[in-house]
């Protein structure tokens, strides 16, 4: 009796613990969508947590602007073409590596990794001046281009996805693409039809990972663009220095640039910390 | 049927972008790293100078300061979020309802852009608009104005990334904490130990690779931030919360002083790399003495 | 994991406090190469060449990979 007692004592203690954390956890998201349903007027004096009314034009203001429009393309077809682009190397290098006797294969493997650990800043130069000076075919360069983001996407986005498919396409029996091999499919034909429909499901996870990693990005795209190639995460940025006082038009744009967020937190939730630790933990 | 050329073909184009966007990069900014090239100088040509970047490089006060900055800044944060997580993960370890309920609500600042984060943080803390400033002062007559006193500015980012990856150090220890045996625990209460003996004696022994790793994880994420802390703080005030990354990509590459940057960046690759490395063989160390035994 | 294997092979405890490989004492050399050269620039250039530095660090590095 005592013991049922004690476990929901226990359990009450808990749930008021992570109602805590949670709420701790919220805040700051709650009060940038209180900003964002604010005019400038009720932005001054006391700041309540209370809506009262929604102010909409932060919002169609901000959805009617040109630059934020052409942002928000330029931002959705690079994380596209970026996630389309990495699950497919992704899948032929993991396959490769899965199945072919390659010699130095995983020390190859581990290299991969370093791309991924190796800090942004440091390749900030290097990469600007190669984009500008060096990457340079008649008037072509691939400076403020979307070709640029999106291949440069693949070095720490690649990794990433080669870590996270490993497991997946090594716990697919060999036997099955023996079989198929047996039956005169060729290693296309194994890759597209044996293969590629059991790892589906790996593949929708790591593309839509790669997808919010390259949606995400700030410094290469306000390093590496300058007008044409802009992303949602640069505009965001020059709301401060351009605009700084327009507080919220800038939550407004906040909130638009998390809504990918929320839907990769419906479709992959369970995959997300496997994702950020590269498959060394397994929820 | 199975010739391993078929298999380089399938690698060839990731090593190809790997090659051309990463290694190739890295070998340009060794060499530039050796020379005096400056666009806008009087003398604009790349000219080779030996290590006189590096001479230049330790004893850049500017330069000492944002690394030192940088390792506070990541010493605190993970030190943080590792205690914070694991009490976190330890009362998750409980059964009650709306469990999954919360740990989606615990995943959502994961999956958030960094430049958001710090948008947020911005919105909490301007003085004049945040409820943090406001309220601090009302209920404790405290002024709290990051603009203003450095040591603010400096907790600020910290409490920043911890809100933005405690999260993940929760996770990552409440997956660890399931998979532990049961026996050990179960052995020793029945030898009559106490709390703190079976956290010190059983848990972290059993946990430390879990640790380890996550520890590994978020440190080198922990030092390059940029975005977060340049949305909050742009750096300041003054040079208070000018942490590496922010150095070389604000003050030392608009300078167009190519040759310097490069140097630098060099360095804090090389630094990165040592740090890296001391806590990948500390990590590895440590299993092959249990191994040992 | 395969690479286990891969990786034991040669493997050995010198007097370095890990186990390590040829590839871990020719890492761990460079390393140490370039702390000694910056450490050298900043606080002894003045008073000795930084050539002794680097005939230092060769020797500290032979050493290392022959011994560690």
């Amino acid at each position: 009796m005592r013991h049922l007692r004690n476990k929901a004592s226990a359990s009450l203690g808990a749930i008021l613990f992570w109602l805590i954390s949670s709420i701790v956890t919220l805040l700051p998201i709650y009060w940038m969508f209180v900003v964002s349903a604010r005019s400038r007027v009720q932005l001054f004096g006391s700041p309540s947590f209370l809506i009262t009314s929604f102010f909409t034009e932060n919002y169609t203001s901000t959805v009617s602007d040109p630059a934020f429009q052409r942002y928000m393309v330029n931002s959705i077809v690079i994380a596209t073409a970026n996630a389309v682009l990495v699950t497919t190397l992704a899948l032929f290098a993991t396959y490769a590596l899965s199945r072919y006797k390659l010699p130095g294969k995983e020390n190859l493997f581990f290299w991969t990794i370093t791309n991924r650990m190796a800090p942004p800043a440091v390749f900030l130069l290097p990469l600007f001046l190669l984009y500008t000076q060096v990457f340079v075919v008649a008037d072509v360069r691939l400076f403020d281009t979307k070709i640029g983001l999106i291949l440069l996407y693949c070095v720490f986005n690649l990794p990433f996805a080669i870590w996270t498919l490993r497991g997946m396409i090594d716990a697919i029996p060999k036997e099955l693409d023996e079989a198929a091999f047996v039956d005169g499919a060729n290693t296309w034909q194994v890759l597209t039809k044996v293969i590629l429909p059991l790892a589906k499901p790996g593949l929708a996870v790591t593309g839509i990972l790669t997808w919010v990693f390259a949606w995400n990005e700030y410094l290469f795209a306000a390093t590496l663009t300058s007008v044409h190639a802009r992303t949602i995460t640069t505009g965001l940025a020059e709301f401060v220095t351009v605009t700084g006082t327009n507080w919220g038009r800038m939550a407004a744009t906040a909130m638009l640039t998390l809504v990918p967020a929320l839907l990769v937190l419906g479709l992959a939730q369970r995959h997300i910390v496997a994702g950020l630790t590269f498959g060394a933990v397994k929820e | 049927m199975r010739s391993s050329s078929v298999g380089w073909l399938f690698l060839a184009p990731t090593l190809l972008i790997l090659f051309v966007f990463g290694v190739l990069p890295f070998l340009y900014v060794l060499v530039i790293g050796f020379t005096q090239w400056n666009s806008f100088a009087a003398d604009p040509e790349m000219r080779f100078t030996g290590a006189d970047n590096f001479r230049r490089l330790v004893f850049d006060d500017q330069f000492l300061y944002s690394l030192w900055l940088t390792l506070k800044f990541a010493f605190f944060a993970v030190v943080s979020e590792i205690v914070l997580g694991y009490f976190l993960a330890q009362a998750f370890m409980r059964d009650f309802p709306g469990k999954g309920f919360f740990r989606t609500i615990h995943t959502l600042p994961l999956v958030i852009a960094p430049i958001a984060v710090g948008a947020t943080w911005r919105l909490l803390t301007v003085p004049g608009l945040g409820p943090l400033p406001y309220y601090l002062n009302r209920w404790f007559g405290y002024e709290f104005n990051i603009s203003r006193y450095i040591d603010q500015a400096f907790f600020t980012t910290v409490v920043m990334d911890v809100w933005h990856w405690t999260p993940l150090v929760t996770l990552t220890l409440l997956a660890a904490l399931s998979s532990l045996p049961k026996e050990p625990f179960e052995q020793a209460q029945i030898d009559g130990a106490n709390r703190f003996q079976i956290f010190w004696h059983i848990t972290l022994p059993l946990l430390k690779p879990a640790i380890l790793a996550t520890v590994f994880i978020r440190m080198m994420d922990a030092l390059r931030t940029v975005d977060e802390v340049w949305m909050l703080t742009g750096g300041g005030p003054g040079a208070a919360t000018r942490y590496i990354g922010l150095h070389i990509w604000r003050v030392v590459f608009p300078k167009t002083d190519y040759g310097y940057g490069s140097a630098m960046s060099l360095i804090t690759l090389y630094l990165t790399i040592v740090l890296c490395w001391m806590l990948y063989a500390g990590l590895v160390a440590r299993r092959d003495l249990k191994r040992a035994d | 994991m395969s690479d286990r294997a891969e990786k034991t092979e040669g493997r050995r405890h010198g007097f370095l406090p890990i186990e390590t490989n040829a590839f871990d004492r020719v890492f761990i050399a460079v390393l140490l190469f370039v702390a000694l050269h910056l450490f050298w620039m900043r606080f002894v250039e003045a008073a000795l060449p930084l050539g002794v530095a680097t005939v230092l660090s060769l020797v500290l590095g032979a050493i290392i990979v022959m011994r560690g």
